[in-house]
This record gives C-alpha cells, structure tokens and sequence, in this order.
C-alpha cells in the first residue's frame, strides 16, 4: 500500500494554500485515509499554526532530512481527527537546507504504509517550489478569482508541466458570489477559460475560515459552514468519488438560516 | 491540394511555395502560459491559447488557432508586412515590424469573430477576418 502524493500550490502568496492543506488534511482523514501533511515552507512555516499544532513541535523536516531524528519522531499527530499527521518545516533555516532529491527520498519514506501525502508549498518559483513538487505524483493549483493570482498560476501551470508532473487541477478560492453577478469579480468559468485545466472545486468566501485560522482549528472541524462542506467535497472528489459542485451562487437563505439555528440542518 | 485531372503530373509534384520570405514555419500545439516564450526566425502557427505573460516572437507572421491575449511580435526583423491573426484577437500588445499597438482599454470587445492584425499607411490595423478582400 502505497501513498498518493498531491502537492497544493499556486504561484502568488495568500490565496489559501497553507488554509487549503490544512482542511483538506482534515477532509481526507475524515473519509478514513490516512494522511500526513508536509510544510514544505522551510523558513516560513505557518502550517502548525493554522493547524493548532505549533506548540507540540520537537523535530522538523531538516532535522529529518540531516538525519538528526526518524521520521517518526518529527511526526505530529493531530489528536481531533484519526490518522492525520504533520510534519512541520523548519523556522531557522531556509529552502536550500533541503534539496530536491532529498524531497523525492522523503516522499517515498513517506509513501508507506499511508493513503495521502499533502504537501504545502511556498510561495514563488524558486527552489522552496521546486522542492515541493519534486516528489510529487499529482499537484493541484490554488487560486482567488483576481487577475493577479490567476497569472502567477498560469505560469505554474506551465512549470509544473516542464517538470513533466502532468496537468495540475484547480481549486478557486474566496469566491463571492455576489459580487460576480454583479460582474465585479471574476467568475469560476473566468478562470477556467484562461487556465483550461480541470476544475476540482470552488471555496466561497467565508469568515469563518479567518475565524478558524487564528485559532489554529481548520474550518472543516465544525463540521456547519459553507467552505468546510467545500473542502469535505473537494476531499471527496480527490478520492475518485463524483460529487456534484456546491452551487455557490446562492447566498443561503433566511429559511436556510433559521434551519441551521434550529439545528435541522 | 491534389487536382482531379492527372493530365499534368507536374502539378502532382509541384510544391506550394509561401509567396514571400521567410518560407520556414514553427507549428506549435498547446496553450503558451504566462512566463512562456516562443521564438522563431520564421512565421509561426500556434494550436492553442496564448494567455496574458506569455510571448510569441517571429520574423514572420503569426496564426494562432485560440486566444490570443499575450504578447506578440510579427515580423520582429522589420518587416511590416506581417499580420498576426487569432480566433480572439485581444493581446495584453501586438507588435507588427516596428509598429506597436495596445488593445483598447475597458477590456471586453463583444468581438467574437476571428480577427487578423496588419500594417497599413494608419499603423496597425485589426480587422475582421471576413472583411478582408485579397
């Protein structure tokens, strides 16, 4: 048995990359896989945080890397789901601490005896991305709908295929439905049009998610709003399973509300 | 390209030769992404999408078979005969020989018919491909 390992990135920084690893880690280790989370971030490590993690870290991947502990022991297990685990990046050093083909051999350690492997990649086109998709089999793109984010991950696209790691699949982040009816924000199909990849799934726009990240529980957790039944659904459908996509363009209603409050839905 | 009639095998072997220089011809098929560049000393035909942040240079002319909404450069060396057509012709700047045009600003053009992008004595001109008389 052995892993698939999916590398989440995107070019441009803050679009939801770390928030992106983190639920869907969560997603994945809900629907019964086991699952590690890698920050490959080396040097601006934010995965522990988002994740609550952060004060039970003893070792990192460097220290894995140079061999100063197993890679068992640099395992953090999150305690609120079964069968999730962290391997956080190191804070003191930076991206040339680990080199691609040390990334490739930790994949493969990595690989056994586990269903998914996510990997959180910095920001850039440097080496800190380079080592993030060395090891991977399959990568996925994370986008907002806003032109500036939407070129840097046309130009990870086509990186992405130079290294020959196949088309990448895309998730839009931090739609708001309101404003593309209004024709003030890019739409899904906006997006899709100038990246012509396959869409795995669409986030809306939720305070929720900022709520949850300062609190280091991913959003995903509590199980009620709108971006964690997306994240649940985008885990589904990276498990082969055929969801339908959320229908984002409607607000919930007040009757939706009211439900939700009485606790009928 | 071959005629019914066979009274003549000249026309059977006879290539078709590109009216003017230069005669060779980079065929490309795929999407050219932001931060990719393709370079030819000769006319090029693209298969595919050119997207905002990529770059298509020839001395020649340029075809695309997509959206063309990147940079190009059609008859880089000087020549502005060239033309640049694109099914959707909306590039971020066209250049033709040494002329250099921006698509109008406000963005969306509610052109959806194929467009071909040439030098006259106003500049660069674009027009609709089923205007052109040759």
């Amino acid at each position: 048995m052995t892993a698939r390992v999916i590398t989440i990135t995107s070019g441009k920084g803050g679009v939801g990359k770390t928030t992106g690893v983190a639920n869907l880690g969560v997603s994945l280790a809900l629907e019964g896989k086991r699952v590690v989370v890698l920050d490959a971030d080396i040097g601006l490590r934010n995965l522990d945080v988002v994740m609550g993690l952060e004060n039970r870290i003893v070792y990192d991947i460097v220290d894995v890397v140079e061999g100063n502990c197993r890679l068992q022991q640099a395992l953090i297990r999150d305690k609120r789901v079964p069968q999730l685990y962290l391997l956080p990046a190191a804070q003191t050093r930076d991206k040339t601490a680990v080199s691609p083909d040390q990334m490739v051999d930790l994949c493969q350690e990595l690989r056994h005896d586990r269903d998914i492997v996510l990997i959180d990649s910095p920001a850039g086109i440097e080496q800190g991305f380079r080592n993030a998709i060395a090891g991977a089999d399959e990568t996925v793109i994370i986008t907002t709908p806003d032109v500036a984010a939407v070129r840097d991950a046309d130009r990870i696209i086509g990186l992405i295929e130079a290294a020959e790691k196949g088309t990448p699949k895309l998730i839009v982040n931090r739609i708001k439905p309101k404003m593309v009816r209004r024709g003030d924000m890019l739409s899904t199909e906006d997006v899709i049009e100038i990246l012509a990849i396959e869409l795995l799934g669409v986030i809306p726009e939720d305070e929720k998610i900022i709520v949850s990240t300062n609190k280091g529980v991913p959003v995903t957790l509590d199980g009620q709003s709108r971006s964690g039944l997306a994240f649940r659904n985008i885990a589904k459908r990276i498990l082969g399973e055929d969801v339908p996509f959320m229908i984002i363009d409607q607000e919930p209603s007040l009757l939706d509300r009211a439900m939700r409050l009485v606790g009928r839905r | 390209m071959v005629a019914g009639s066979t009274e003549d095998p000249s026309l059977l072997t006879s290539e078709i030769q590109s009216d003017h220089e230069p005669r060779e011809a980079l065929f490309v098929k795929r999407t050219i992404r932001s931060g990719q560049n393709v370079q030819y000393p000769g006319h090029v035909t693209i298969v595919g999408d050119v997207n905002p942040g990529a770059e298509v240079v020839a001395s020649g002319d340029i075809i695309i078979w997509g959206k063309l909404r990147g940079t190009v450069h059609a008859g880089a060396q000087g020549d502005d005969t060239a033309m640049v057509c694109a099914l959707l012709l909306e590039p971020t700047q066209l250049r033709i020989g040494n002329h250099i045009a921006r698509s109008p600003e406000g963005g969306e053009r509610d052109s959806n018919i194929p467009e071909i992008a040439h030098v006259d004595k106003r500049g660069i001109v674009v027009e609709p491909w089923n205007m052109i008389k040759q």
